[in-house]
């Protein structure tokens, strides 16, 4: 069948483009964002959970807040606020896939900080929600 | 002697323009999850026109099937060069370079639907199906530029307007040159379903 063939260049070509993701721990991700946070800022000192816990509970100009898919409750299943998809849970202790694969985060990060924000997220931002995240049991 | 004649059916030019504006929607909704249902709705009825025009590239009038614009390499090459000498080749149908560009754009389109829907159905890994639908969606707009240029070029140096034709479906040739059914009934009723399609999807409309 030629659509086989298609198939198989196909899976050949992607297998090639795309790189292994490296897998990481949040905590890893979380001292990234320490790095960036410390270069940015050098009075820098230490991300805070109860203000992760406020950047992602409040709306930031636009109607939409990070709990607005994610919910109030991190630790459970989320819903699209726009095609009412789940999503999974985002605290790493309720889901060991989360903040793992950098290469994910950054890409969800954006996206979703443009969404609320109309801009991407500081390393501030990152770190302090990523905190309360993990603060989650 | 040369007249109006029918060149492309009623199916083949909805196809094109419903694809067009399919795709450049979806383009232009793809960065925001506000748009995601958009985007979606749009890459479904992408898919769905990319089906029926495999379809109709086998059942559809002379100059829809794909055997009237697959040439050999060595015909794209004769062709480009003559644009560029006294006498340029002139095809009633799509000309070699122009057949190039639709199955590439006809693969593109497949593969960014694929991937679409193996993202938003989860089928496998998240990143493999997005580097895909990425690199497919920015190669297509690539194809969809060179397809424009191209248009231009050839309504220039063969004083016809292309894109016209493709609205109207007609084209100055000859008498016999042209096609004999419109398929105006499978046209409007393509035009029906999408419509309809779009209302429940994006509308809420439910029956």
């Amino acid at each position: 069948m030629l659509l086989d063939k298609y198939w198989l260049a196909l899976s050949a070509c992607t297998l090639l483009l795309a790189a292994p993701a490296f897998a990481e721990t949040p905590q890893e991700i979380l001292d990234g964002y320490t790095t960036q946070a410390k270069s940015a800022d050098p009075a820098f000192s230490a991300f805070d959970a109860t203000r992760g816990e406020l950047f992602f509970k409040n709306t930031h100009g636009n109607d939409w807040s990070c709990a607005s898919c994610h919910t109030q409750n991190p630790a459970g299943a989320g819903k699209h606020a726009k095609t009412d998809k789940p999503i999974e849970a985002l605290a790493p202790s309720a889901n060991a896939e989360r903040f793992t694969d950098p290469k994910k985060v950054e890409k969800w990060f954006k996206r979703n900080c443009g969404d609320v924000l109309d801009r991407e997220c500081t390393a501030l931002e990152k770190g302090d929600v990523l905190t309360y995240l993990l603060t989650i049991k | 002697m040369l007249q109006r004649v029918l060149v492309w059916d009623v199916p083949t030019r909805v196809f094109h323009w419903l694809l067009a504006v399919s795709f450049a929607g979806a383009y232009l909704t793809a960065e925001s999850e506000r748009y995601r249902d958009i985007h979606v709705a749009l890459g479904y009825l992408m898919f769905g026109l990319l089906l029926f025009r495999l379809v109709w590239g086998f059942a559809g009038t002379a100059y829809a099937r794909f055997s009237s614009f697959l040439y050999a390499p060595s015909a794209v090459v004769t062709y480009v060069r003559s644009l560029f000498s006294q006498q340029p080749q002139h095809h009633v149908g799509h000309n070699p370079a122009g057949g190039v560009a639709i199955f590439l754009l006809l693969l593109l389109g497949l593969l960014i639907s694929v991937s679409g829907l193996g993202l938003y159905w989860e089928l496998g890994d998240e990143d493999w199906w997005e580097e895909l639908h990425e690199i497919a969606a920015n190669l297509m707009l690539l194809v969809v530029l060179v397809h424009i240029a191209g248009v231009v070029v050839s309504s220039v140096l063969h004083k016809e307007n292309l894109p016209r034709s493709m609205v109207t479906g007609y084209k100055t040739a000859h008498a016999d040159q042209g096609i004999a059914r419109p398929y105006a009934g499978l046209g409007l009723g393509m035009l029906g379903v999408v419509a309809v399609f779009l209302l429940v999807y994006l509308g809420g409309l439910t029956f």
